[in-house]
């Protein structure tokens, strides 16, 4: 019950940012996808950074759990490019879809039951994925601190740097 | 740190959300995800029509029909966008978006619900594929 409320508020929290990004709308996310508005880029780049420093930080003092999923190439990237498309026709991704909805964009609730529909057919073909696509470039739960044999703090500056030239190549573009 | 649309930078937005990101995992735990509740809630429908079979597909088993935190942030996340768009008068009802109108014209509800239910099914085989 406690999760549930922390979700609830975490989301509130997280969905009220969203809106204030103006990073929810349709526009805003074939804007990005057509290279003509990279709101969400620099919306999504900046959480990004703060939240890597911030997770690091609190790992080095044993404070949280780092969550690392597998890197397996043959689904993360048949997955990514399918996602692509999908994300490319509907114009809102999964977490984006629910707030949209939440700002009045109705069209999000195709998408919506579409996803829910996407996430039935995907469990139907589980057993066949699971012996096919996701035997193909099981690299294991790696991360490119270990992988490179660095500590974090070597890596996390360069991610900084290279999204802060990011944004200013941006601004100086007008994206 | 006001924009001319009315907005808030999406520099301080997006760093904001960041913030409220390690928060999550400092105070819960929890990472940000969103797809995996998709699949809750197709297991949640499919245990209606049929529980025994849902109970049997391996999928349903890892990744079981409940409402969980994450399914809770989806709610959050919708009744978040919903305030700052009400108080902040940027709430508008709308079927079809700008950009899409400019392109398909505004009679053309059919054809935006259709791309965005197979673009929402697709956009999800993907998502999870991927482990997103």
């Amino acid at each position: 019950m406690k999760m549930l409320v922390y979700g609830l508020v975490t989301g509130l929290l997280f969905g009220f940012l969203l809106q204030k990004g103006r990073v929810l709308r349709y526009d805003k996310q074939l804007g990005a996808l057509r290279l003509q508005d990279m709101t969400i880029v620099k919306f999504m780049l900046s959480s990004v950074i703060v939240g890597m420093i911030g997770v690091y930080f609190l790992y080095d003092f044993g404070l949280v759990k780092l969550s690392i999923k597998a890197t397996i190439l043959g689904p993360v990237i048949l997955g990514a490019l399918i996602f692509g498309v999908g994300w490319g026709l509907l114009g809102y991704c999964p977490g984006t879809s629910m707030g949209a909805l939440g700002e009045g964009r109705l069209d999000a609730l195709w998408g919506i039951l579409g996803m829910i529909a996407g996430a039935a057919l995907f469990a139907e073909a589980y057993p066949f994925l699971l012996q096919t696509v996701y035997t193909w470039g099981d690299l294991g739960r790696i991360t490119l601190p270990q992988v490179l044999g660095i500590n974090h703090w070597f890596l996390i500056p360069v991610f900084v740097v290279a999204a802060l030239l990011l944004f200013r190549w941006l601004e100086k573009k007008g994206l | 740190m006001k924009e001319e649309n009315g907005g808030w930078s999406p520099y301080l937005a997006g760093a904001l959300s960041g913030v409220v990101g390690v928060l999550s995992v400092w105070v819960a735990g929890q990472y940000f995800g969103a797809s995996t509740s998709f699949v809750r809630t197709a297991g949640m429908i499919e245990q209606l029509f049929g529980p025994e079979r849902v109970a049997q597909m391996s999928y349903f088993v890892k990744v079981a029909p409940k409402i969980d935190w994450q399914w809770m942030f989806m709610v959050g996340i919708f009744l978040g966008a919903m305030i700052a768009a009400l108080t902040s008068k940027s709430f508008r009802l709308q079927l079809l978006p700008d950009m899409w109108v400019a392109r398909f014209g505004d009679r053309s509800g059919t054809r935006r619900a259709m791309t965005a239910f197979v673009g929402g099914a697709i956009a999800m085989f993907g998502a999870r594929l991927a482990d997103g």
